[in-house]
């Protein structure tokens, strides 16, 4: 859904709350499944031609939900065009209206019980295939997801935490669910491996006593009256023998250059050793220059040049 | 056959009618160049490491921290302990590369420092990672700080500020290939696994220490006047311990005792107490400025991304000009007066951080970062070549293990007083105003200082140099007046 805030069209947004209100209500008592009350409204502004616009929308508890677009219109103004609903892009049953041109804006309504998971979701009011309003409700989503998995090893213990930011509101309670190959399955706190502690905004989860079957995806549900979004973190469980090998390889690096070096070092003074006594021999043995006869070059027949 | 590095250090330094200055208290002739060129390569990777270990293994905390549930200073400590272990590891090391030289302390080191990160793979609790990775990581990066310094003084002479320079240029190149790799192994890893491998890799300081071979010390020294007069160093000899350049076994057991212990003389030496006081006030606004580049940043309201790419950014500006300031150092016009390339380099810190809070916005900040990163590296090529100018090769051991003691404290007590500066006005341009301030005021003070120095050290050459005509006139007379007699050599 494109998210042009700048080119918008009109629209008009009114929220009503069946049994918790937010804010004021005004206008008399209306029949069920009317809006019985309402909250801030705001205007957005106007667009000329038809945009898509999308609208975000933070909901904790269930609601019944009045949604108006308003649409400027494009060159032809038809004094009556059809406008309808989609919920998750699928036409919403009955929506189809026809829309009158009134005061040179078209004005499309649509009421919504939204209690639940399902209901939750993105609603769209179009008019005539031209104008489109995207509104995208769901409960406070959990940010600061951790995308690379958490890696710990077979009998030690780790700690998964999950956070909800400051600017968002706080859960009523936090749940933790383990994938459980077809669908997930809650992680019970009593057990002996797990233990579950719950900060307003933040939970942790440490797993003791880890094993390789440990690893997998972790699901944190932040637990709202409407819905429990969920956030998840990787476990990765492995043997110390993963690091051990690069470790291993570098310390035979490392003895094998050491060794190199000072052998290296050995040779280089053994040479010069070899060299220096050359010279030294030169000097005291004239003789054994003509005469190379090795261990016959003795002290016995040194002569000291002059 | 080399003779340990040791038996230089004992001897007395600057026999006057010998070898004046320069070649200067070393009774041979630095190479200059050959081996010592490995030599520096080896201090490269020992530097690097005693720098850029601690500060690399930040990338870890935030894991640890949830694994230990301790608060975020909690799990600070661990740098700060490692700071001040290898800043008070020291003396320590100091006395043992006075006594078995640079190689054998160096490998130590590295086993040390290896053995703290394995063992501090198994910790249970944060205690075990203070000891383990603070305190034995910490002493044993110590022990490859000193004599990766020190041997670079017992090789060059000549092109000592470029062999230095060229040296620390070790800090901002490991530091950049650390981190990018410490955040590797943690993804692959985790925490342990880290600790485990970074224990293998931190072992390369022993090769690094296979390479620091005590020079050899049999080639003689050339009594150079003029060498000594352009490298400006001083004449005066120890003091207490006369003709000890006569045999070694003949002096002083105790003298030799002290001296082989701290050498306490130094504080009584002009140029190590200009030194000393100076940077003891310049330490507390030295780092300070890198650790709050970041959250300065992101107070600006740059995003994170862009923030980190501004330390990288200081990285590689910083990793350039050091070998270049080593080169500038070197030059003739240079060297002779490089304590003012070094009060110029203070000075220029001082002037960077002063000017500061005038940047705004990203542009602003990159071009602070670039002279930033250009002032940290002049300061830090210089910080150890201006010690061993002032002080001479023999007791430059000594007298760095001195100073890195006594910096302890304004190192770690600089970054958390320039946070309180932070939270008291909420605003870091005050911060930056006093770290401006803590530098240039040194930087100023040892251009007054060094101009004095010079002058006293000029004096006392011409004094020297009387002496010394003085002496060979005694005797060529007292030659002439022996001259019958067998004269035995």
């Amino acid at each position: 859904m494109a998210l042009s805030m700048i080119y918008s069209p009109l629209l008009l947004l009114l929220v009503s709350c069946s049994r918790r209100v937010v804010s004021k209500t005004t206008g008399p008592t209306p029949a069920p499944l009317v809006p019985t009350s309402t909250l801030p409204t705001y205007v957005k502004s106007v667009v000329l031609k038809g945009e898509s616009h999308t609208e975000r929308l933070e909901l904790l508890n269930p609601v019944n939900l009045t949604l108006e677009c308003t649409w400027a219109g494009n060159q032809n103004k038809e004094p009556n065009i059809t406008g309808w609903w989609l919920k998750d892009g699928n036409d919403v049953p009955n929506s189809r209206v026809p829309v009158e041109l009134q005061n040179e804006q078209y004005n499309l309504r649509g009421v919504f019980s939204v209690n639940n998971d399902t209901t939750l979701g993105n609603y769209s009011c179009v008019f005539a295939n031209e104008a489109r309003i995207d509104f995208l409700l769901e409960a406070p989503q959990i940010g600061d997801v951790r995308e690379k998995p958490i890696v710990s090893y077979i009998g030690d213990s780790t700690v998964i935490t999950c956070k909800m930011d400051d600017t968002k509101p706080m859960p009523i309670t936090w749940n933790w669910f383990r994938d459980n190959g077809t669908e997930k399955e809650q992680i019970i706190a009593e057990s002996s491996r797990f233990e579950i502690k719950n900060d307003e905004r933040k939970t942790r989860l440490v797993v003791h006593d880890l094993t390789e079957e440990d690893s997998g995806l972790y699901y944190c549900g932040a637990v709202f009256a409407i819905s429990t979004p969920m956030s998840h973190v990787k476990l990765k469980v492995i043997t110390i023998m993963e690091p051990l090998k690069p470790f291993l390889a570098i310390l035979v690096e490392v003895v094998v250059l050491v060794a190199a070096i000072l052998l290296y070092e050995k040779t280089q003074s053994k040479k010069k050793a070899t060299a220096e006594n050359v010279p030294s021999a030169d000097q005291n043995n004239t003789v054994t220059q003509e005469e190379p006869n090795g261990p016959e070059g003795s002290p016995s027949t040194r002569q000291r040049k002059v | 056959m080399n003779l340990s590095v040791h038996d230089t250090y004992t001897f007395a330094a600057g026999e006057l009618n010998m070898s004046p200055a320069a070649a200067s208290n070393l009774d041979y002739t630095p190479p200059d160049g050959g081996w010592g060129w490995a030599v520096v390569f080896a201090s490269f990777i020992s530097i690097g490491f005693s720098y850029a270990f601690p500060k690399s293994l930040t990338i870890f905390f935030k894991e640890i921290q949830e694994y230990f549930s301790v608060s975020y200073s909690d799990i600070a400590w661990i740098s700060s302990v490692m700071l001040a272990s290898m800043y008070a590891g020291g003396p320590i090391s100091s006395i043992l590369v006075n006594r078995y030289g640079s190689r054998p302390v160096v490998m130590a080191g590295g086993l040390m420092v290896c053995a703290g990160m394995v063992l501090a793979s198994f910790g249970t609790s944060i205690i075990h990672l203070y000891l383990c990775v603070g305190v034995i990581g910490g002493v044993g990066l110590a022990f490859n700080l000193q004599p990766a310094l020190t041997i670079i003084s017992t090789y060059f002479q000549a092109k000592r500020p470029l062999a230095n320079g060229l040296a620390m240029t070790g800090s901002p190149v490991l530091l950049s290939t650390l981190a990018p790799l410490n955040q590797f192994l943690f993804d692959s890893f985790g925490w342990r696994g880290s600790f485990l491998i970074l224990g293998s890799i931190v072992l390369n300081c022993c090769v690094a220490g296979a390479l620091m071979r005590p020079v050899n010390k049999l080639v003689k020294p050339k009594p150079d006047i003029e060498l000594s007069k352009r490298n400006g160093e001083e004449v005066e000899g120890i003091g207490k311990q006369p003709d000890a350049h006569l045999s070694v076994d003949k002096e002083n057991s105790c003298q030799r005792c002290l001296y082989r212990f701290i050498d306490f003389s130094l504080f009584k030496h002009r140029g190590f107490l200009i030194y000393l006081v100076g940077n003891v006030a310049m330490f507390f606004g030295f780092f300070a400025p890198v650790v709050f580049l970041a959250p300065y940043a992101k107070d600006l309201g740059i995003d994170e991304y862009s923030a980190a790419f501004l330390l990288s950014i200081f990285a590689l500006v910083d990793m350039f000009i050091r070998p270049a300031t080593g080169l500038i150092g070197n030059t003739k016009w240079v060297r002779p007066r490089i304590q003012y390339f070094f009060s110029f380099a203070v000075l220029y810190n001082g002037v960077c951080h002063l000017l500061c809070p005038l940047a705004t916005g990203y542009t602003g900040l990159v071009v602070y970062s670039v002279f930033f990163g250009s002032a940290f590296g002049m300061l830090s090529a210089l910080l150890f070549e201006v010690l061993m100018d002032l002080v001479g090769a023999p007791r430059f051991s000594t007298a760095v293990g001195l100073v890195t003691i006594i910096e302890c404290g304004p190192v770690l007590l600089g970054p958390p007083l320039s946070g309180a500066l932070v939270d008291i006005f909420g605003d870091y341009k005050y911060m930056y105003y006093a770290c401006g301030v803590m530098m240039l005021v040194p930087g100023i003070y040892f251009f007054i200082m060094h101009y004095y120095n010079y002058k006293k050290l000029e004096e006392e050459h011409r004094k020297s140099a009387d002496v010394e005509k003085r002496t060979s006139d005694e005797a060529v007379t007292l030659n002439a007046n022996q001259d019958d007699q067998p004269v035995n050599e």
